[in-house]
């Protein structure tokens, strides 16, 4: 598990309070019980905490928790190549 | 704060509203007209601001405005069009005031846009996850608070705790109850009562720290019987509208009869409207400060017309003067010490 997915979920759990278990690659958002000012929340939070944008365009197309960190994962990678 | 008469800067929404930007603009402009301690900033469109505002004589009025390019239009989902529009007139207030190039903020926008806008631009109060509203419900028990009574629809345990713990300092703060009592609002009073978030919050709200005293019912708010009732925004929004309609209601019913017995119209005349007067809701319900958030946000009515908006104002600066977010940041620090989250 990278650095980044073990801050992301510590962010999740922290704001969603669902148990860490739950964080799987195949996790749904409603598996996790969040509600759509948990997720602006964890948006706003991740944004600040790895100092990169997620555009609402692209955080519409996460199916899963694992589509989530592959893209923080991409746009975190990204920021350290610029 | 800026300017050279260190007026306390308001900015507004000029686009939120059911009235607006008409009302909100009247009623913005009777404000700065009615105390000159107050700076009036409306964001919105430039144009339709404009057309607006030159329906007054404003050239010795502290007021001013800023464009923003968009606003949230009713229907949008408020979460996903706060984030899709940067520039909505609500986004451009408050980054004002995080920016503190206003001191607070005055909004008849949806809660759901102004809460957002709230989380992603002015960020939380450390120790508290979600906003939201509060304050007494009826004047027959000014002493009681309630919280949510209109942001979190579906909460969770840990949220009920944040709303106890505002509530507390609420109690402190303007009802100047040390040591403020704390309910569940539940259908029953004993523990183990009611549905898996009250099952829940109960042992949460036991350990806390706080003064909590058990579950309330429904009725026990109108006695008094805690200083803090809590419960999520589906309940306390329903209460509140509840409330509001009955009072309605009794008031038409008296009208009613006074209209069809002379006689008892002649034997009640100013017991009604006493009456009608304890009734009366409080202007905290339905509106008011959004706790929790770092920053001053004051959410109106949807359907507020120009002198609620003049009184929303008003309270904004108290609020400001008051200092409330650095007060609510302090005693916070104060219960932490005493409470175990």
């Amino acid at each position: 598990m990278s650095a980044t997915e073990e801050t992301v979920k510590d962010i999740v759990v922290k704001i969603v309070h669902c148990d860490r278990e739950v964080l799987t690659p195949t996790a749904t958002f409603q598996d996790m019980k969040a509600d759509s000012l948990d997720m602006v929340q964890v948006l706003v939070a991740i944004e600040d905490e790895f100092g990169i944008e997620i555009p609402d365009e692209d955080a519409q197309k996460f199916q899963n928790f694992g589509d989530f960190i592959t893209y923080i994962e991409a746009k975190v990678a990204e920021k350290g190549n610029a | 704060m800026a300017g050279a008469k260190s007026r306390i800067r308001i900015a507004i929404d000029a686009m939120g509203g059911d009235y607006a930007p008409g009302e909100i603009v009247k009623g913005a402009v009777a404000a700065v007209e009615k105390d000159d301690d107050i700076e009036v900033i409306l964001v919105g469109p430039t144009n339709t601001v404009e057309a607006e505002l030159a329906k007054y004589d404003i050239s010795r009025l502290p007021i001013r405005y800023v464009n923003s390019d968009d606003f949230i239009q009713e229907g949008e989902h408020p979460a996903l069009a706060v984030r899709r529009k940067p520039n909505a007139s609500i986004a451009v207030a408050i980054k004002m005031v995080k920016a503190r190039e206003a001191d607070a903020l005055v909004a008849a926008t949806a809660t759901g846009a102004i809460v957002t806008s709230a989380i992603q631009f002015l960020g939380m109060i450390n120790g508290i996850d979600r906003p939201v509203l509060g304050g007494p419900l009826t004047s027959l028990a000014p002493n009681t608070v309630i919280l949510d009574l209109g942001v979190n629809v579906d909460c969770k345990p840990e949220h009920l705790l944040n709303f106890a713990i505002i509530g507390s300092v609420y109690a402190r703060l303007f009802l100047n109850i040390a040591n403020p009592t704390v309910a569940l609002l539940n259908i029953g009073k004993e523990e183990g009562k009611g549905n898996k978030l009250t099952r829940e919050t109960y042992p949460l709200l036991q350990k806390s720290g706080l003064n909590f005293i058990g579950n309330v019912e429904g009725n026990g708010i109108f006695t008094g019987q805690a200083n803090v009732v809590v419960c999520d925004a589906f309940v306390g929004n329903t209460l509140f509208k509840f409330m509001e309609g009955g009072a309605e209601m009794i008031g038409n019913y008296f009208k009613d009869k006074a209209n069809s017995y002379p006689m008892l119209s002649h034997l009640l005349k100013g017991k009604v409207k006493e009456l009608m007067a304890s009734l009366a809701l409080p202007d905290s319900a339905g509106g008011g400060l959004i706790w929790g958030v770092d920053g001053i946000v004051m959410k109106m009515h949807g359907h507020s017309r120009a002198p609620d908006v003049t009184i929303k104002i008003a309270q904004a600066k108290m609020v400001v003067e008051r200092d409330v977010v650095s007060c609510l940041k302090s005693e916070l620090a104060k219960i932490r010490k005493h409470i175990n989250l």
